[in-house]
């Protein structure tokens, strides 16, 4: 599933310039309406969103668990811990699987996918001041295509402080 | 190791493990042997084939430290067998040492890494070493009359068993059998059988005498009760000749008989006294004198020697056939789709056909499917004597430490209970085990004053109950102080002093598994820190058991512990609470009843009707889950859904929206953010896409019931 998107980030990189030395591939998708990207690498698989089952007594930042292919799977709302607002589930939303620690994986929920961006290092800034410390703390750094300001995720750093809290 | 590849190091590690395994079995039978004074030869070479598998298993895989351990082993158990060594209390000691050596060496094995202890390697290979002082072997005496050309081909291992059997006063036999070359395998194999059962079978030769081209003449020497001629009356035939071995007249005093000196036994027993079959031996370490042998009778020595494994048996990993329950579970879910079509079909007009056929295809799908559910299920069953071997090995190791006599008696051993389960109940129990005979059995003196036996009894009691498995570890010791519990569980902040008051003996008694509470002032090496008892409880309710308490003072301490069979699928009732679907597991389940919201009555803050005249406290779901506030809990019409639920002796009523149905579910564990989560045992497919968490009965059960929500639940109402 993640073909289609992949593919359209492989064309465009294609279609853009060579030798920007290496290249780190980012899937870039949209959380409270803003635009957000993990290192593609460490997602498993992306899906449409089945009827996830909230869970009682969760601790917050979880929507619920899903089954798939035979595993149940805890569904993550970044935006809980990023702060950001929640707009409705739509027919874009889908859920990302990121395989963890222990052949666990989780399930980060996203309102929709974007695209595959390749960065070379030197497009990536720094996270500078202009981010909340809060959010701040879980960024690698910026990323600029084409005039778009694209946040990029620290994917260990968020993920470990949901367990730690 | 890098050339060898990892499938190839896993079966060695899980074949090493279960020699260690059978090791740590014989070695207990060797125990028990000792002491009631029996010992079959046969046992000690058992066990040295163990050590001698292990060895060769070790060198294949480059293991040196578990071969240097096998190898000062082998030559141990060897003088042993020899009987250049006792059998003693200290060396059996040792021996057990070495089984625990052997799993530590194992796991750093496995892990690849210094497992803690393995440093004790050296100078435990030195101790043992010690341990194999050998004795001067004495010669034979022997007063019988021989013929000397037999004597000088006895293995020193023969000569051991002769000697000895030469001391317990039985009589020699020389048996002269001719065989047809064709069929000496058969037949040979046969009167060594025959011949097993009237005594032991010492040696046995071809005499390269007397015989044609087409047979050979086999000299066997047999020690046995029997007379003469009943030894005749019972095997002699065509080609068979019995003599006895005549006495020498210049019989002198024979060399005393072998003894041991055990501490563990009072009085000395010989080593060996029941030998009812040949000694155990390799061809290959079995030098034939005899050049006239074929290679096919050196085959026909070592029977037990060959390469072919004895048991028609599969190694699986625990995760493939959790793989087919969760693809049992899916077909499941299809049967139920198979089934809700079957129905809809039923009703539409001219379908009656295939609406019958479904049903049919329905019904049969159902039987195959319960059929193969069975069968998985049956496969990851193991008796629960897997864990009873070993905790045996920790009560003689420590009743030897704290010098305390105790005898564990085990009853149910073959009791099975999924793999997983027994895994995880080893550690449970082995610490119940410890507090049994360091805290439950008194010191011998104290044992002595209250006239009680001086060896005490611990008693491991497996048994099934329903779909359950009941074990129970007992003890015949001083029992709990609940006064103390109290006092200590009070002091720690536990128990308020007014609850302190009103607490009754049972409930006095579940403070033993708070964290915290210990009435013991000195800590023990083994246990006494006041964890551990509350570490058990988490443990055993992870598996989805509960653990319970008996004492009585002065008479002893009884442990129950009550497991579902199995984890990998269980039936459940489906329950509907504010519109999400819940699993209660049936185990837990007593019965589900509807009551009307005008006999509820407020006891102490809490909601409880009285039913067939007992009173049930009752737990909301729908509140203890945060879905709907205590008002819009209490301000739904209609009767209430009542599911009543126990675990260890207390019930709770679950109040439910709806009652949905029974369905036989498969757990799947929550992991990731959920794992620390309380109050669910899992999480299950229902189909559809749809998940339903499994509800963690004794855990809601207990919250609902706990001192400190106790106002909860109706404050507000």
């Amino acid at each position: 599933m993640p073909d289609r998107s992949a593919s359209r980030g492989g064309a465009l990189a294609r279609a853009k310039g060579k030798d920007r030395g290496p290249l780190r591939e980012f899937l870039a998708f949209k959380l409270g309406g803003e635009i957000y990207a993990i290192e593609i690498h460490r997602i498993g698989a992306i899906l449409k969103v089945p009827p996830i089952t909230p869970v009682p007594r969760a601790p917050e930042g979880v929507m619920g668990i899903i089954s798939v292919r035979g595993k149940v799977v805890a569904v993550i709302d970044l935006r809980v811990k990023l702060q950001l607002p929640r707009l409705a589930l739509s027919r874009q939303s889908r859920i990302l699987f990121v395989p963890v620690d222990d052949g666990e994986t989780v399930g980060l929920f996203v309102e929709e996918v974007l695209q595959v961006y390749r960065l070379s290092t030197d497009e990536i800034e720094p996270p500078g001041n202009a981010l909340g410390s809060d959010a701040g703390e879980h960024v690698i750094g910026l990323g600029r295509q084409q005039g778009a300001l694209i946040v990029l995720m620290d994917l260990t750093s968020i993920l470990k402080r949901r367990e730690a809290s | 190791m890098t050339d060898i590849g990892d499938k190839a190091r896993e079966d060695f590690f899980s074949e090493a493990q279960e020699i260690i395994e059978s090791l740590s079995r014989d070695l207990l039978l060797l125990d028990t042997a000792a002491h009631s004074g029996a010992v079959d030869p046969d046992l000690v070479n058992e066990v040295f084939r163990h050590v001698h598998t292990l060895k060769g298993l070790s060198g294949l895989f480059n293991a040196t430290r578990l071969g240097t351990l096998s190898h000062e082993l082998e030559n141990l158990l060897d003088d042993l067998r020899m009987g250049r060594v006792q059998l003693s209390g200290d060396l059996l000691d040792l021996l057990f040492r070495a089984v625990e050596m052997y799993g530590r060496l194992l796991a750093a094995e496995k892990g690849g890494e210094q497992a803690a202890g393995v440093d004790e390697f050296d100078p435990f290979m030195l101790e043992i070493q010690k341990s194999g002082t050998r004795r001067a072997v004495q010669s034979p005496t022997l007063a019988y009359d021989l013929d000397p050309g037999m004597l000088a081909v006895l293995t020193e291992y023969e000569e051991h068993r002769l000697r000895n059997n030469i001391q317990r006063g039985l009589k020699l036999y020389r048996v002269r059998v001719v065989f047809d070359l064709a069929t000496i395998d058969a037949g040979l194999e046969s009167l060594k059988s025959r011949l097993k059962a009237l005594g032991e079978i010492l040696t046995y030769l071809p005499t390269g005498t007397g015989a044609d081209a087409e047979s050979i003449e086999i000299d066997i020497l047999l020690a046995s009760h029997e007379s003469l001629d009943s030894l005749k009356a019972a095997i002699e035939a065509q080609g068979i000749r019995i003599d006895e071995v005549p006495k020498r007249a210049t019989e002198g005093p024979g060399p005393s008989p072998d003894r041991m000196h055990s501490e563990l036994a009072p009085e000395s027993i010989a080593i060996a006294s029941v030998a009812p079959e040949a000694p155990l031996k390799s061809s290959s370490d079995m030098p034939m004198q005899h050049k006239s042998l074929s290679d096919r009778a050196v085959a026909v020595r070592g029977p037990d020697a060959s390469l072919r494994s004895v048991a028609q048996t599969v190694r699986v990993d625990i995760q493939k056939l959790d793989h087919l329950m969760s693809l049992l579970g899916e077909m499941a879910i299809l049967k139920g789709m198979l089934g809700r079509l079957a129905d809809k079909t039923r009703h539409e007009p001219g379908q009656r056909e295939t609406a019958s056929e479904l049903a049919r295809l329905h019904h049969t799908f159902d039987r195959q499917l319960s059929a193969m559910q069975g069968g998985i299920l049956e496969v990851r069953m193991v008796p629960l004597g897997q864990v009873f071997e070993k905790l045996a090995r920790v009560v003689r190791q420590l009743s030897r430490e704290l010098d305390k006599d105790a005898n564990l008696i085990i009853t149910g051993a073959e009791t099975e209970v999924d793999k997983l389960i027994v895994e995880d109940l080893s550690d449970p129990l082995m610490h119940m085990v410890r507090n049994a005979l360091d805290h439950g059995i008194e010191a011998r003196q104290e044992r002595a004053k209250v006239g009680k036996p001086a060896v005490a009894t611990i008693a491991l009691n497996a048994f099934q109950k329903g779909n359950q498995v009941v074990v129970e570890v007992e003890d015949d010791g001083r029992g709990v102080d609940d006064h103390a519990l109290v006092k200590a569980a009070l002091s720690s902040g536990i128990l308020s002093p007014e609850e302190a008051q009103e607490i009754s003996r049972h409930d006095a008694l579940g403070l033993l598994f708070m964290p915290g509470v210990t009435t013991r002032k000195d800590v023990g090496k083994h246990s006494g820190r006041g964890v551990g008892m509350d570490v058990v409880k988490t443990n055993i309710a992870r598996l989805g058991g509960v653990v319970d308490a008996q004492s009585e003072p002065g008479i002893g301490t009884k442990f129950t512990i009550t497991l579902p069979i199995t984890l990998a699928i269980i039936g459940a009732l489906l329950v509907d609470v504010a519109g999400g679907i819940f699993a209660v597991p049936l185990s837990s389940v007593q019965e589900a009843v509807t009551v009307d919201p005008s006999s509820v009555r407020l006891i102490e803050g809490r909601e409880v009707v009285t039913l067939r005249g007992e009173s049930l406290p009752l737990c909301r779901l729908d509140v203890a889950f945060q879905v709907r506030d205590v008002e819009e809990s209490l301000a739904r019409p209609g009767k209430m859904v009542i599911v009543i639920a126990s675990a260890s002796a207390r019930r709770c009523g679950f109040v439910v929206d709806r009652i949905l149905g029974r369905q036989d579910i498969v757990i799947k564990a929550l992991g990731g953010p959920l794992k620390a989560l309380r109050g669910f045992a899992g999480a299950t497919e229902l189909g559809d896409e749809r998940v339903g968490l499994v509800i963690d009965t004794p855990f809601l059960i207990e919250e609902a019931l706990a001192v400190s929500t106790r106002a909860g639940v109706v404050a507000h109402a």
